[in-house]
């Protein structure tokens, strides 16, 4: 099955190479997510053994190590899931190189945004976990950056009559959700997050989304250089606060998900049931 | 001495979960050169400082 190309993966990893050295910048961004990922596997009696961190960007896998499990850093470049000196993998997000049931839990930062298949990519994730494993994932979804794109769209009809995509299209919460259903997941919860990120001036947050990696991948973009006034001019449209701050909430979509099991709650089929709808209508008030 | 010093040892954990990304099966490990083997797709990975590269692209085509 041809998968639409949207992301130009070439790209992306490009991007994250780039981003290796200066990814210190925009780390406090990167362990707030990720603690609020990581606090999720608090809420479960389950422990882990073994994860694969896939593009945590050397922020997630020492986060792992340090709770005593024995994570496997994947990265679509190589420097960037070096970063942290553990075992590590280059490796397509969309062409996971590992044996069936492989992993306790995979988890996946802040990275799924640029994958072409996401449900290719789930349905792996499934397969590379063990019976009772957890996928623990989030990722941006609308409206992050809306301030951004709108003031773009509007700054490149201005000056060119015309737009090109610019801004990453973001999955909806509920698009989520449908995802890890449909890949089989058991017990399937998106709910989410908002990070409040606020920037004092326009260029930090151009700098901020060039340091994590960020910028734009998509096939479709535009080759042509952006003229510097049209930058220029979208940078002043950005919504501003009352005090003059720019403000760009980063939205999350926080999954989690669980490789079905035996052991796990199962709803009963029709037919399975032992007490009669009547008997428990008359039972009650 | 003109040899290269040896690559840094692959985790064991890690190969022995590692597995070819084209067809899910299974991998030689060639230490002299430093490649991960998939005989079924034909491909060599090659492993740079530690680090198997398992990206289709950049794998070594192997001969017939």
């Amino acid at each position: 099955m041809d998968v639409p190309q949207i992301f130009d993966r070439r790209i992306v990893r490009l991007h994250r190479d780039r981003a290796a050295d200066q990814v210190d910048h925009v780390r406090p961004v990167l362990e707030e997510a990720a603690g609020r990922l990581l606090d999720r596997l608090d809420d479960v009696t389950r422990s882990f053994g073994t994860a694969l961190d896939i593009g945590g960007r050397g922020v997630m896998a020492p986060l792992l190590r340090g709770r005593g499990i024995a994570t496997v850093a994947g990265d679509l470049s190589p420097r960037m899931c070096a970063r942290d000196g553990g075992p590590a993998v280059c490796m397509d997000d969309e062409w996971l190189p590992f044996a069936p049931a492989s992993f306790d839990l995979v988890v996946a930062c802040l990275s799924l945004h640029w994958v072409n298949d996401l449900p290719g990519l789930l349905a792996q994730v499934r397969n590379i976990l063990v019976p009772d494993g957890l996928f623990l994932a989030c990722m941006p979804v609308l409206p992050t950056l809306a301030g951004l794109r709108h003031a773009l769209m509007e700054a490149e009809t201005a000056h060119q009559g015309g737009i090109s995509p610019r801004v990453a299209p973001f999955p909806g919460l509920r698009d989520c959700a449908g995802l890890l259903q449909r890949a089989g997941f058991a017990l399937p919860v998106a709910d989410l997050d908002v990070i409040h990120l606020s920037y004092q001036t326009p260029v930090g947050l151009i700098a901020d989304l060039r340091h994590a990696g960020e910028t734009n991948a998509l096939c479709q973009r535009t080759r042509k250089v952006t003229p510097a006034a049209l930058l220029a001019d979208a940078l002043g449209r950005l919504p501003r606060d009352d005090d003059g701050s720019i403000a760009q909430d980063l939205h999350i979509a926080v999954m989690t998900g669980w490789a079905p099991a035996p052991t796990q709650p199962q709803p009963l089929r029709p037919g399975q049931f032992t007490t009669p709808l009547e008997d428990a209508l008359r039972d009650s008030p | 001495m003109t040899e290269k010093p040896p690559a840094p040892p692959l985790d064991p954990r890690l190969l022995s979960v590692l597995v070819c990304p084209v067809t899910k099966g299974p991998l030689v490990y060639d230490r002299e050169a430093g490649e991960l083997i998939s005989k079924r797709a034909g491909l060599a990975f090659p492993v740079r400082d530690g680090i198997p590269i398992m990206l289709p692209d950049e794998a070594r085509r192997l001969d017939a």
